[in-house]
């Protein structure tokens, strides 16, 4: 008993103590933690190591990657929305778990908005759409033609997946009905399409890109506003649907009630390791944009994205229980 | 009838598949069927539902009239200490930290042997723990927390 | 001669003093933590991955390949030694390896297990180096109807699997083929038998399933009577096979290798059923099949053989297409991206010391493996001297780390808990596991590729017999079954009351 009340005793000043100092000035203490909701080897998983990597030498504390996957990205993100709010728990978010699941899901794992302090945006991802060689569509448009004639599928990562609804969009804006033809992740999307199985893809730039360089699928537009850096050949499909526009993106978040000297320590970090030279060359090879936001630009990025997917899932009719 | 012979290990598989194609059939039920084009996420769990409680009618019906063999002892005091100890690992490796649940595990889990003594099993237990965290832990860098939040000061 | 001077090429980097350190590692690490209970190649990887990623990209690809291979083989040696395996493949090797441990033979099907490995990685290594692109070639024409009826052959084929009723078997297939089904359904997200629980959304871990239905049923089998039986022979005969034995191993190594090379191309899910596959093959071809299931030595040798074949040429369609054909290749396709390389065709072309050294890290990583091993088999038998009331709890521990490892998933453990009993049931009831694993790793991909098929297709079913390969591969389904089950009426003519009740 009298060690269960020294321990006690001791919990109580620690916390004190806790409060009494400046949390700020001596975050980090120990090790953090960041979150990646999906597999390893994925995009978000390499873009998450890379940073978490570089992100560690910025705040003298080893960043551990931990792969949390599994449901879209709900389970990842749903843990660190319920995780201690101390900055030791961070997540890599997407453009799923942040703006697609929650519109999505019927029900709702965690609330993008509450649970959640935004740290940085990170990079943007254009998707590209591309075709097997074989497929009679240079451009956009003949795709477009060609799909008003006879009946065409295309395949993407999954259902309510940013690619898939990325197909759904151009499918009403070009006025067109594409079969979607949904896989378990990229990898057999592309086998299928590179063996023309399934004569379309919706995929994510880099991805797909080893691909497109040696001819196997021929790419006839990226998904962003403007053409990628990285593939100035292929036009925006925004060029022939005007206002088209989607991608995906990587974000860090704390969970809500993160005291703000500690979001700020973790956004002066995210921000030093973007704007390394190493780290934006990764990212240039890997087709991705570099943004580091501000926190405040995040959380209007997130609402912003909800507000533009809104219509396009209430369209698609997309639901997942 | 109870004259009557019948393979008991037989009989008691063939209720049980259909009680497993009934669980599975029922729970289809709320979930579409579509058609042969469009398949719907229930038709291919119907179907299958629909054929293991065929085969469980079949393996009930032929377990009449001959001889099987017995079910043997059942290993009660296995299944009350083995089964819990993964389940207890993961109630606890979250807010224990991974030493202290990894600890306990081991301790239930030697509890489902008659041979094993207490003294032994502490010794084995504080082993495998301290081997466990040199080799996962630190070896290998997991990412687990050794001690949860629940035994922090 | 264009390959010489490639795989001379890839030899000089494989062959690179820090290169072959690395080789060495992953093999070392791979088979020390594949052999720890429950941790298959997958769990491995998973955890060893980031130790990778400091590393120039050759020497972390060939150091991944390492552990995928040294896991491979490890979670071999635990399925023999105490009938838990961690990964698909091994759970043939389970089956009959096992009993070989029971019976004192545990040295043989170790060392009959290394060879026929080393054998069928040295011949896969040399058709990856002369025949990858061609080969990719095939593998494409692979589309939702020829993997439909893959499975379909796989499913048909997975009855020998049995040693008992063949009814029994087809239910544990058909309620394999039901557990598969838990989880959200790609093509509507709807989820389907997951009790509301979301961490079941993405299906039941395959790991928990094999170490439940498999080790754990096994372990509560041999807490049955503790008092009055030993679990293991104590008096184990010689480590290495005799001459005999090796001549019974040269048969259904070669033809283990042939099937495994040829279903490891296939990114689909091919290599799942190569070991699968071998055994049915051995199993009928054999002059005695009662003994399968009870300890036969090629009921080892062949499903080995054809499970190493498979993981090397399963590195076809990764080099040459960038496409991932297993949750590993997955891994090692990440990898790659964090090493600035993209992975896709032009990897041939544009970094050849890469896909040559990787192609010679691999054969050279099987003869490492072969070399390893042999000696430690003798430590492996001496483990089982431990007595088995401290083994088990150790056992317990591992897998329960080994699992949750995979996916951080507490839930998997539950699993884990519940496959344990209902494992321990189906013994009781004289059910077989094996079945209902095939079941469940190939229930998925049945009805995936069965709608898939049937979407491209507008409904017209006739595409599974139009479209030749698959044509070709239901045929020979129909020839699988005529061959099981013609024996099974002509034998219940003759007896009519026979103990295996057809």
């Amino acid at each position: 008993m009298t060690f269960n009340l020294t321990r006690r005793a001791i919990l109580a000043a620690t916390v004190v103590l806790g409060l009494a100092g400046t949390a700020a000035a001596e975050f980090p203490e120990s090790q953090i933690t960041l979150v990646i909701p999906f597999a390893a080897g994925g995009s978000t998983d390499v873009v998450g190591r890379i940073v978490a990597d570089r992100m560690g030498q910025e705040l003298g504390q080893q960043i551990v990657v931990q792969n949390v996957g599994g449901a879209g990205g709900s389970l990842g993100a749903g843990q660190v929305a319920k995780a201690d709010p101390d900055g030791y728990t961070i997540l890599m978010g997407t453009v799923a778990t942040h703006a697609l699941n929650p519109l999505i899901l019927k029900q709702k794992p965690y609330d993008p908005v509450a649970d959640f302090a935004p740290v940085s945006l990170l990079v943007l991802v254009p998707n590209v759409l591309a075709v097997n060689p074989a497929v009679p569509a240079n451009t956009v448009q003949e795709l477009i033609d060609l799909a008003k004639k006879e009946p065409l599928a295309y395949a993407s990562s999954g259902n309510g997946t940013p690619l898939h609804l990325s197909g759904e969009l151009f499918k009403s804006m070009a006025g067109v009905d594409i079969t979607h033809i949904p896989y378990k992740g990229s990898g057999p999307a592309l086998t299928d399409v590179l063996g023309n199985q399934v004569p379309v893809i919706f995929d994510n730039l880099p991805s797909a890109s080893g691909h497109i360089s040696s001819g196997k699928l021929r790419a006839l537009g990226v998904t962003t506003k403007e053409r990628a850096p990285s593939f100035p050949d292929v036009p925006a499909i925004a060029e022939t649907l005007p206002g088209y526009e989607t991608y995906s993106w990587n974000a860090l978040f704390a969970p809500a009630g993160t005291p703000p000297e500690v979001v700020a320590a973790l956004n002066k970090a995210a921000v030093a390791a973007m704007a390394d030279p190493a780290v934006a060359e990764r990212m240039k090879e890997f087709s991705a944009t570099i943004v580091a936001s501000t926190p405040e630009e995040l959380g209007e990025h997130v609402k912003a994205e909800m507000a533009k997917w809104e219509p396009v899932v209430r369209d698609a009719n997309v639901s997942l229980d | 009838m109870s004259t009557k012979p019948k393979d008991s290990t037989d009989l008691a598989a063939g209720l049980l598949l259909i009680a497993a194609a009934a669980f599975f059939g029922w729970q289809t039920m709320g979930l579409p069927i579509g058609t042969s084009l469009r398949m719907g996420p229930g038709y291919f769990p119907m179907v299958l539902s629909i054929i293991l409680f065929v085969l469980g009618v079949i393996i009930t019906l032929k377990s009449f009239g001959r001889e099987g063999e017995a079910f043997g002892r059942i290993a009660w005091r296995g299944i009350l200490f083995i089964l819990p100890a993964p389940i207890f690992f993961g109630l606890t490796v979250r807010g224990l930290g991974f030493v202290p649940a990894l600890f306990f595990t081991t301790l239930i889990a030697s509890q489902a042997s008659i041979r094993m003594k207490p003294l032994h099993a502490l010794v084995l237990a504080v082993a495998v723990t301290i081997l466990s965290t040199l080799i996962f832990s630190y070896g290998l860098g997991l990412p687990f927390r050794r001690f949860g939040p629940w035994v922090q000061f | 001669m264009e390959l010489f001077s490639n795989l001379a090429m890839g030899f000089s980097v494989a062959g690179s003093l820090a290169n072959l350190a690395f080789c060495l590692i992953g093999v070392l690490l791979g088979t020390l933590i594949g052999v720890l209970p429950g941790i298959g190649a997958t769990a491995t990887i998973a955890m060893l991955l980031p130790i990778t990623f400091q590393l120039e990209p050759v020497s972390s690809l060939i150091m991944l390949a390492g552990i995928y291979y040294g896991a491979q083989y490890g979670g071999s040696t635990t399925a023999i030694l105490i009938n838990m395996p961690g990964e698909s493949s091994s759970a043939v090797t389970a089956i009959d390896g096992y009993q070989m441990a029971r019976k004192g033979r545990a040295g043989t099907a170790l060392a009959v297990a290394a060879l026929g490995s080393f054998f069928a990685g040295t011949v896969s290594t040399f058709l990856v180096a002369i025949f990858a692109p061609p080969l990719t070639a095939i593998a494409l024409k692979f589309g939702a109807a020829e993997y439909f009826s893959l499975m379909v052959l796989g499913l048909v084929m997975s009855v020998a699997l049995a040693h008992g009723s063949v009814l029994k078997a087809l239910a544990m297939v058909v309620l394999g083929l039901l557990l598969g089904m838990v989880g959200t359904d790609i093509y509507t997200g709807t989820p389907r038998f997951t009790m509301g629980i979301t961490q079941y959304a993405d299906g039941l871990n395959f790991v928990a399933l094999a170490v439940g239905v498999f080790g754990i049923a096994e372990i509560l089998r041999n807490l049955e009577d503790e008092t009055d039986r030993e679990v293991m022979t104590k008096n184990i005969n010689r480590l290495l096979p005799t001459r005999d034995e090796l001549r019974q191993m040269i048969g259904p190594v070669l033809r283990g290798t042939g099937v495994g090379s040829v279903l490891g191309i296939l990114p689909g899910g091919g290599a799942i059923l190569a070991s699968f596959a071998s055994y049915t093959v051995e199993k009928k071809l054999s002059k005695n099949p009662r003994e399968f299931g009870q300890g036969a030595l090629a009921g080892v040798a062949g499903p080995e053989s054809a499970n190493n074949a498979g993981a090397q040429t399963s590195f076809i369609p990764l080099l040459t297409l960038g496409i991932p054909a297993n949750p590993v290749m997955a891994l090692m396709i990440g990898a790659m991206i964090i090493q600035g390389i993209v992975p896709g065709p032009n990897v041939v072309s544009e970094q050849p010391e890469l896909f040559w050294g990787i192609i010679a890290s691999m054969w050279i990583g099987n003869l490492m493996l072969v070399v390893l091993n042999l000696p430690l088999i003798g430590l492996w038998v001496k483990l089982l001297t431990v007595p088995y009331f401290v083994l088990f709890p150790i056992i317990m521990a591992m897998c329960s780390i080994g699992v949750y490892s995979v996916a951080s998933n507490t839930f998997d453990l539950y699993a884990v808990a519940f496959f344990g009993l209902l494992g321990y049931l189906m013994s009781k009831l004289r059910c077989e596991p094996a079945p209902l694993l095939l079941g469940f790793v190939l229930g998925p991909l049945l009805e995936e590729n069965l709608r898939r098929a049937m979407i491209l297709s507008r409904g017209d079913a006739s595409t599974f017999v139009t479209r030749p390969i698959s044509a070709l591969l239901l045929l020979m389904a129909l020839g699988v079954l005529v061959l099981v089950f013609l024996p099974q009426i002509r034998k219940r003519r003759d007896e009519v009351f026979t103990e295996s009740d057809a």
